[in-house]
């Protein structure tokens, strides 16, 4: 019974979402204006940035709940530091490709190498060393410790890289940050401010899921050792 | 009625020199590593001469061309010391053993890390004159602060390339892990050591790059203390 509500629940969130971000489209592509200077290619800048926003919350995600793995051994925390490292990667990736299409009209290069273009693309390397080491290791057990730990090294290394290469050479637009006057018309921040609320119900339904079909391949890996087990035994 | 004496622990710095000692006897009765590691450096080092040979590097400038060269040459270079120095373990199957010994796990990784740093700085002596000879500048003008220069990133490489090592060996197909993380994770202190060297070549005071030296430092420290504390969730079974 509990099993059909929580089914029921999440059927229910994903319809939730899934319109949201047919709303989310609509304000994108509809309700708000042009950019003066940039025109229609500025809109990426709506998926653009929440999923930036995400791939970097979720790496701190992933930092907490490694932490959370070696501090208490509990499988719960492991699962869910798996989900938010491959959620992690996935948004890495968005950012990855859709910053690219933009930047090719607006600075007339598909690429530089500049803080945080270069602090995206190093986390992304990081992210998949992670998922490569778990598919790797012997056993689950040995691939959840070692991914723990390299998900500290590497949720550490990020802000490091970034003031480095930032001290290296900048040139990335800084839209929102001290000092700035809010650059956005009204209906450019709604669409932003609302994409981005999007964005993190998407992340955190996929994060939920994953978690929780991480934790279903572990139960049912148990009881296959169990089964063979028993067999070697009878 | 004597009772068998308690082995008693090494303290910390000792049992991190055993342990590095131990593999320094190692390579310099066998020279496996650093064998290796000088015939691929000159191999790429002569690479990197047949794209950017003598009039190419005075147009763009030694400072600006040889310090990414070296520090290229130094990382792949080390990367092979770094792979091996877990290998011996592996083959005897004396992980475990040295393990189980009654030593703090970061005074295991602290031994291992110093061998390579050792290992490193050698092949570094070697190379660094030959450099010079290839690209036409005066080290000796330079030497003191490329020095300088040279420890501080080497031993920040050395401690990643060791704690990924450990990490590498672990699983089946560690080889391309070891590269995968090391030159990510190793970048920030990557581009320190080209700004740092690229400054002494110009003859400019190392106050200049203080910031970078610092960056250097702090990372040094930061990635022994993490290593140190999450080093024994690495080599347990």
């Amino acid at each position: 019974m509990a099993k059909r509500s929580s089914h029921a629940a999440t059927a229910l969130l994903l319809a939730i979402v899934g319109v949201l971000m047919l709303g989310a489209n609509f304000m994108v592509f509809v309700y708000a204006p042009d950019e003066k200077v940039m025109g229609a290619v500025q809109r990426i800048f709506y998926f653009h940035v929440p999923a930036a926003i995400v791939a970097f919350t979720s790496t701190f995600v992933m930092l907490g709940a490694s932490i959370g793995y070696l501090w208490t051994r509990s499988r719960i925390w492991d699962c869910l530091a798996r989900a938010a490292t491959e959620l992690a990667l996935l948004f890495c990736l968005l950012v990855l490709i859709t910053g690219p299409i933009w930047a090719k009209p607006a600075w007339g290069v598909w690429w530089t190498w500049e803080a945080r273009l270069t602090t995206t693309l190093l986390l992304g390397l990081l992210l998949a060393a992670c998922v490569m080491v778990r598919s790797y290791a012997d056993s689950a057990e040995q691939g959840a410790r070692l991914a723990s730990v390299l998900g500290i090294v590497a949720a550490l290394d990020v802000p490091i890289i970034y003031k480095a290469v930032d001290w290296w050479r900048g040139q990335h637009p800084v839209v929102f940050g001290p000092g700035k006057k809010d650059p956005l018309a009204p209906e450019m921040r709604a669409t932003f401010l609302f994409c981005l609320l999007v964005f993190l119900l998407l992340y955190t339904l996929l994060l939920v899921l994953r978690t929780r079909i991480a934790c279903h391949e572990e139960r049912a890996r148990d009881a296959a050792e169990t089964v063979a087990a028993r067999g070697e035994a009878g | 009625m004597s009772r068998p004496a308690r082995p008693v622990s090494p303290g910390f710095l000792r049992s991190s020199w055993i342990v590095a000692s131990k593999d320094l006897r190692l390579e310099g009765r066998t020279l496996d590593a650093i064998s290796a590691m000088a015939v691929f450096s000159l191999i790429v080092l002569t690479v990197f001469n047949f794209a950017f040979d003598l009039t190419t590097v005075r147009s763009v400038g030694v400072s600006k061309l040889v310090p990414g060269v070296l520090w290229t040459t130094f990382a792949f270079a080390a990367i092979i010391a770094f792979a091996r120095s877990f290998q011996t373990e592996k083959f005897r199957d004396s992980l475990s053993a040295l393990v189980l010994s009654p030593v703090d796990r970061g005074a295991l990784f602290a031994g291992k890390a110093l061998a390579n740093f050792v290992l490193v700085l050698v092949l570094q002596a070697a190379l660094l004159p030959l450099s010079a000879i290839f690209f036409d500048y005066d080290l000796l003008a330079v030497a003191a602060p490329l020095l300088f220069v040279v420890v501080l990133h080497t031993l920040g490489i050395a401690e990643l390339g060791t704690f990924f090592a450990a990490v590498a060996v672990r699983v089946g197909r560690g080889e391309a892990l070891l590269a995968t993380l090391l030159f990510p994770v190793s970048s920030p202190l990557v581009i320190s050591a080209v700004k740092c060297t690229s400054a002494v070549l110009e003859g400019k005071p190392l106050a200049s790059v203080q910031q970078w030296l610092l960056v250097a430092a702090g990372f040094d420290v930061l990635y022994f203390l993490v290593a140190l504390v999450t080093f024994e969730y690495v080599v347990e079974d």
